[in-house]
């Protein structure tokens, strides 16, 4: 804000509207610099820290800065660690999948079908407000939930449905996916809700009085204009459920391993350069997809 | 005659998806009312406050040991303070700097984007290792601290960008051709067009702090934050305590919810008196 002010007045040769660039110029350099200065010191460098270090020496209980591919090796190597590559894989596309099917629906009807401002606005705070609730407190709260003795199993019995309560829902794949499904759901459906809502009515009156049968509307003029929700959402829960770690660490007993878990076991027992590939084969994944989807989308223009 | 059939339907299964967000919680607060000799599961033997008494230390002891909330909600509650103020200061000033065009703007937008985006598990390790390079203790005020502004920094300025995206900037040129001082602008011209989204950007920092969790576990060196204590309870068995503690911790997130509605409703309503003065002239 000062800079407009202290800026002495530059000789006259330059036009008014050159001038009044170059001092924009110079106050968003200004206004920027200390964010800037801080991703790339506390982000980048430590993301550039996690690359360096996959290439040292890892000794017992240390890292020694000798350039090495050791660790690399040992990795690709192992069956332990490339099952937990595929493991992440897989629990990603079900996730985003499920999330997606499950989703989407809601968005439809919220974006779509509830056309009073009010009622719509309130679907979309009860569906946001598990997000401001520790994510931790809805990790556990599927323990009392899925377990032998849990809620679900309680109902089926109640029902007559099931004889012996059903084991393989806690501690399993299952619950992992279950939970991670019910948690990140909610960046699935703001974000394609948010694109339907914004469709014009008229268009869609429009087909209609043109004989468009609902499906036709649907595929021809809602699915497409949602897509760039969808991708937005797809990004928010690929990135979220990609470094995850502390679903599979509560709710599958040690069962699942995602890369995020690995990271943590290696680091609590100081392998610190196994930790560093684990994080950079973690982040190749994550880039791969991010890339993928902006191919897609521009999330800026979006924003 | 279709829609007729599916907006029901649909209604139906809405209905159905809310109660998949809520369900397990409403269980998780109906079985923290569980009798002192009661476990995590149902049936409920006898309602009782017993696993509140001993979550805030009142109930005589017992086998089960207390959650360590104590100085670790301080320090959470300390830690999510500074982050407020850090990135809803560095979100509004990038924001202001994105309403004029410069060279290389996007990629500084991704770079701000990035620190949402980038796993917590990752800067994390980064971070822990660059602190062992450059010789530095970790501590949740220093290396989890800083991590936390690069994750709510992102967030305050996608709001402040929101806000200042429908701020005409004529306003302000107005107010500062007509004599007025930069510093005098802001405070009675550009602060209180933005004030909402300041409010936004605070609750959403303060929130997104209090609750963070991946970030801190490598950084925090050796005192815990909240939910690292919570995390620390999860390899053992577990008990209505951390049940009651999700309860409460529950509560606390939906009154910083209230105070932000009451804040934003004072807010606006002030500016509808504003309004009808104008109409009035």
């Amino acid at each position: 804000m000062t800079s407009q002010k202290a800026a002495p007045a530059p000789p006259d040769r330059h036009s008014p509207a050159k001038r009044r660039k170059a001092q924009d110029g110079r106050r968003a350099l200004l206004l920027l610099s200390p964010g800037v200065l801080w991703m790339t010191l506390f982000m980048l460098l430590p993301l550039c820290m996690v690359v360096y270090v996959s290439f040292w020496t890892q000794t017992t209980f240390a890292v020694e800065p000798t350039l090495t591919t050791d660790s690399w090796r040992q990795f690709l190597g192992s069956p332990t660690y490339l099952t937990a590559i595929g493991t992440t894989l897989r629990i990603w596309a079900i996730v985003l999948i499920a999330t997606l099917i499950i989703g989407y629906p809601v968005a439809l009807f919220i974006g779509l079908f509830v056309r009073n401002q009010t009622v719509q606005t309130a679907l979309l705070v009860a569906c946001i407000i598990p997000f401001w609730t520790s994510f931790l407190i809805r990790v556990i709260a599927w323990r009392p939930m899925l377990g032998t003795e849990g809620a679900i199993n309680l109902i089926l019995q109640k029902l007559g449905l099931i004889d012996a309560p059903l084991t393989f829902l806690l501690f399993s794949e299952f619950s992992v996916l279950v939970g991670m499904t019910q948690i990140y759901c909610v960046f699935m459906v703001g974000p394609i809700t948010f694109m339907i809502a914004r469709i014009d009515g008229s268009i869609i009156e429009a087909a209609q009085d043109l004989g468009a049968s609902f499906g036709t509307i649907f595929r021809r003029i809602v699915l497409p204009l949602s897509l760039p929700g969808v991708v937005v959402g797809s990004i928010f829960v690929s990135v979220m459920v990609l470094g995850e770690f502390a679903t599979a660490a509560s709710l599958s007993g040690r069962k699942v391993n995602l890369l995020g878990n690995i990271i943590v076991s290696q680091v609590g027992s100081l392998k610190w350069a196994f930790a560093a590939v684990a994080g950079v084969v973690l982040t190749i994944i994550i880039a791969a997809v991010i890339t993928l989807a902006l191919r897609v989308v521009n999330l800026r223009k979006e924003m | 005659m279709q829609v007729r059939v599916l907006r029901p339907a649909l209604a139906v299964y809405t209905g159905a998806f809310l109660l998949f967000l809520y369900g397990p919680f409403i269980v998780l607060a109906i079985l923290s009312f569980q009798s002192k000799g009661g476990g995590p599961q149902f049936p409920i033997i006898d309602w009782s406050v017993y696993w509140y008494e001993h979550l805030l230390g009142l109930a005589e002891t017992s086998r089960v040991s207390q959650l360590p909330v104590g100085d670790s909600l301080l320090r959470s509650l300390a830690l999510a303070f500074m982050t407020t103020v850090v990135s809803t200061v560095l979100g509004t000033m990038s924001a202001e700097a994105f309403r004029t065009r410069f060279r290389g703007a996007g990629p500084v937008f991704y770079l701000i984007i990035l620190g949402m985006m980038v796993p917590g598990v990752l800067v994390g390790l980064g971070m822990a290792l660059l602190s062992n390079v450059v010789g530095i203790d970790r501590a949740w005020f220093t290396t989890a601290f800083v991590l936390h502004v690069v994750y709510t920094y992102p967030f305050a300025f996608l709001v402040m960008l929101a806000i200042f995206n429908r701020f005409d900037r004529s306003v302000e040129e107005a107010s500062l051709s007509l004599g007025v001082s930069p510093s005098q602008t802001f405070r009675r011209v550009t602060f209180p067009i933005i004030f909402p989204g300041v409010l936004s950007a605070m609750l959403f920092s303060f929130t997104l702090s209090y609750d963070e969790f991946a970030r801190t576990l490598f950084t925090a060196g050796r005192d815990l934050t909240l939910p690292l204590a919570i995390y620390g309870t999860f390899s053992v068995e577990i008990y209505p305590n951390i049940f009651a503690f999700g309860v409460l911790t529950t509560l606390f997130s939906f009154s910083l919810l209230v105070i932000y509605g009451l804040l934003m409703k004072r807010f606006t309503g002030k500016r509808g008196r504003f309004k009808g003065q104008e109409a009035e002239t």
